[in-house]
């Protein structure tokens, strides 16, 4: 159960629908693909996003070391700590929180250079994901460059579990309904979807 | 009878699209198998109600390919079933056939200035003009809905004919309406027309709103019979109504069953005129020159001797002249063919045809009782004639008896009903007569009709407080001029498609009742239809059975078994 915000790491680059932050790779708690992200923009505005992709970047020494015959486990662990290049967290905005009010509108500008991202709690995520009739979906739907079916059944499971913790079994199966309806007209996207919630297996 | 069709407050779908020449299409939102076309249906808006029944149930999909691969064996079934529920539906096609305004909710403020508006008019059903809006929901009727288009049984002149087919709601019956004009009763062999006819013979015999006059050509109706297929004892009409109903047998010393009838009918030589056997041209395989030799005939005898005179004659009887020559005798049919210049091989032909006719027993040239009197007699004292053929029911005689009958029976109305309305003798007006006619399309064909007046009660005798009761398996054949007379329809199931089109003719909606009508149960399961009915319906007609005497008749009647006994007491379940 996750209760207190956690500092994930800091943003690298920012648009209105999207932004990357960096993160150590020792990072205690990095966060995982479908994870509900937020950045405090301001004082009063925040905006809500969901990571979508995790990559790392290498660097001359990573490429030297990767040659070598034989690594010792502290020039590895020395690699991982001290690296220059950040892990890179993809994050598309899904929300915002002005002046305490969830919602499912973008914030009305970016997040800046390092403003610091954190996970959020299992009641904020409750919170975000019960706000309106699910509206963040179409952010994600609208994505065509991502993979919606994969990022749906991830937020999908994390959320599910989210509210599972408070008693709400049926949170899922109305998010499902909705994702249903969203893409009735969408023959492909609704079984990729689908597809992938049902890997997700009953709970 | 399914939960959910019983649940009178849970609607079963909206209003989504549709129009009032085609029909109204609805979202079900109940599995179909819980809704059955031919039901009656509600559709509720804000300040309207609508009637209408289903025509017609379509599987859908928001795409194709979710109809065509199941998503079963895919997708966590929790996660199918959603699917299911999202994409894949069942449209209802309703047809609206009434309206009636609610006004707004009586619990509103709006609701007090309609009623203002509106004064003391309260609302009644009118043929729908209009249509819902989207979403309208879409109900069950429930009993409320039923009693407020088809009447109440308990009140007057109203008469319950059967459930509505799902819900069992009861379904009544206008029986004024349905004898002001000519109503008919349609149906294949075996499909209950005669115990459904009964039971609305009854029904008028009780309501006494009319005197019958019927036609037993299988002498059914008259005395107990027994069911031809479960073999049980049906009871007869007189049995029930002993001192309403009169049987009449056809013939001197006729019997009915075994039973002695009430009276006799014979008709007298003198009764039978010209155009009574120009009606059995088919029957008697009659030639283009009778009509000729009929008129001869008349000129030569008169109107009422012509039948007897032709009777004695002898064809092809022959004399030996003062020459030695054979030559027609006097009395031969040759001699009168020559004597009025009428062709001889023609008269003979008719003279060995009308055979046939000379040697029909009720035929007499004096009848021991004016039984035709007594039945006008009775006609009129608002007594019910079963006119029982007994060993005579072959189609010539059902042909002659029955036109010559009603023949003279119009002429006693028209003149009864003219010399009411010309006041002059202050006399009272005719009592309202129904004419029942089994194996109507036999008189009232296309060939027929025009000389029967059968086609002319059909047509014009409402005026005159005549009307038929037409009952027959083969309405095809019935002349469209008389079908189209037929204010109610009561039809059970038909499996040719001519009969359901004829059934159906003039009908508004026509096209979306021909499914209905052609997949009615074979039995006990009747679609009501025209003028006479508020809207078209399908329903489970009444039992004809002890229940169905006890309630109309406010006790037990007939027989009852020991089994029955038994579970009534509570004995067995």
């Amino acid at each position: 159960m996750n209760t207190t915000p956690i500092e994930i790491g800091r943003l690298l680059r920012s648009s209105l629908t999207g932004f990357v932050a960096g993160c150590r790779v020792d990072q205690p708690s990095l966060p995982v693909f479908g994870t509900l992200v937020r950045v405090p923009i301001e004082d009063q505005l925040e905006a809500f996003g969901l990571v979508y992709d995790i990559h790392m970047d290498d660097d001359g020494l990573v490429r030297q070391l990767a040659t070598s015959h034989s690594l010792p486990p502290e020039v590895i662990a020395d690699n991982r700590n001290n690296r220059n290049m950040p892990v890179e967290i993809s994050i598309i905005t899904v929300g915002r929180r002005k002046t305490g009010i969830l919602s499912h509108l973008l914030p009305g500008h970016p997040p800046v250079s390092l403003d610091v991202l954190y996970r959020c709690t299992s009641q904020e995520v409750r919170d975000f994901t019960t706000t309106g009739r699910l509206g963040y979906f179409r952010h994600i739907l609208r994505a065509e460059e991502l993979p919606v079916g994969e990022l749906l059944a991830a937020h999908l499971e994390q959320a599910r579990a989210a509210h599972r913790e408070s008693g709400d079994p049926a949170w899922f199966k109305n998010a499902t309904r909705e994702l249903i309806t969203l893409l009735r007209d969408d023959y492909p996207t609704l079984m990729s979807v689908l597809n992938a919630l049902s890997d997700l297996g009953p709970e | 009878m399914n939960a959910s069709i019983r649940d009178k407050n849970k609607p079963i779908g909206y209003i989504i699209g549709g129009s009032l020449k085609e029909s109204l299409r609805a979202r079900l939102i109940v599995p179909p198998q819980e809704v059955r076309e031919g039901s009656f249906v509600v559709i509720r808006t804000s300040d309207w109600q609508f009637y209408g029944l289903i025509t017609d149930l379509q599987l859908g999909a928001t795409d194709p390919r979710f109809a065509d691969e199941p998503s079963g064996e895919r997708l966590q079934s929790a996660i199918s079933d959603l699917l299911q529920g999202q994409t894949l539906f069942t449209t209802l096609e309703v047809l609206p056939t009434l309206m009636l305004e609610r006004g707004p909710d009586p619990g509103s403020p709006e609701y007090a200035q309609w009623r203002e508006k509106r004064g003391a008019i309260s609302s009644k059903t009118i043929p729908v003009k209009t249509i819902p809006s989207h979403y309208a929901e879409v109900l069950p009727a429930n009993e409320g809905d039923v009693a407020e288009i088809f009447g109440s049984e308990t009140s007057s002149g109203y008469f319950r004919i059967g459930n509505t087919r799902e819900q069992g709601h009861p379904v009544c019956i206008d029986l004024v309406k349905l004898i002001q004009r000519s109503s008919g009763i349609f149906g294949a062999t075996g499909t209950g027309k005669s115990f459904l006819t009964r039971i609305i013979l009854s029904g008028l015999i009780k309501e006494k709103l009319a005197s019958l006059l019927i036609f037993d050509m299988h002498n059914e109706y008259g005395l107990d019979d027994t069911a031809t297929d479960t073999q049980e004892s049906v009871p007869g009409l007189k049995g029930k109504f002993p001192a309403a109903v009169r049987i009449v047998g056809l013939g001197r010393g006729a019997s009915v069953r075994g039973q002695a009838p009430d009276f006799n009918l014979e008709f007298a030589q003198s009764d039978i005129q010209p155009q009574d056997i120009e009606l059995l041209t088919h029957e008697l395989n009659l030639k283009d020159t009778t009509p000729a030799t009929l008129d001869a005939l008349v000129s030569s005898f008169g109107i009422e001797n012509w039948y007897s005179k032709f009777k004695a004659m002898k064809p092809g009887s022959v004399i030996q002249g003062e020459d030695g020559k054979r030559m027609p005798a006097p009395d031969s049919v040759e001699t009168w063919a020559l004597e009025n210049n009428v062709n001889s091989l023609a008269a003979t032909s008719l003279h060995n045809k009308m055979t046939r006719l000379f040697h029909l027993p009720y035929i007499v040239e004096q009848p021991a009782a004016n039984g035709l009197n007594e039945i006008i007699k009775a006609l009129q004292n608002g007594q019910h004639i079963v006119l029982s053929f007994g060993d005579h029911e072959n189609d010539l005689d059902y042909l002659l008896v029955t036109n010559l009958l009603t023949r003279r029976i119009r002429e006693k109305w028209v003149e009864m009903t003219n010399a009411h309305r010309s006041h002059i003798e202050r006399t009272a007006e005719p009592r309202q007569l129904v004419v029942v006619l089994e194996e109507a399309h036999k008189l009232l064909n296309h060939e027929m009709a025009r000389q029967t007046t059968f086609s002319t009660i059909a047509r014009e005798m409402r005026k005159y407080g005549v009307t038929l009761l037409v009952i027959d398996q083969r309405p095809s054949q019935i002349y469209s001029e008389v079908m189209s007379q037929l204010g109610s329809r009561i039809c059970g199931w038909l499996g040719d498609d001519d009969d359901i089109h004829a059934v159906l003719s003039g009908l508004a909606g026509r096209d979306a009742l021909r499914g209905m009508l052609a997949r009615l149960q074979p039995k006990e399961e009747v679609i009501l239809l025209g003028w006479g009915i508020p809207m078209p319906l399908v329903i489970q007609s009444r039992r004809y059975d002890n229940q169905f005497w006890g309630e109309l008749l406010g006790k037990t009647h007939g027989k009852v078994n020991e089994t029955q006994i038994m579970k009534e007491l509570g004995f067995q379940s």
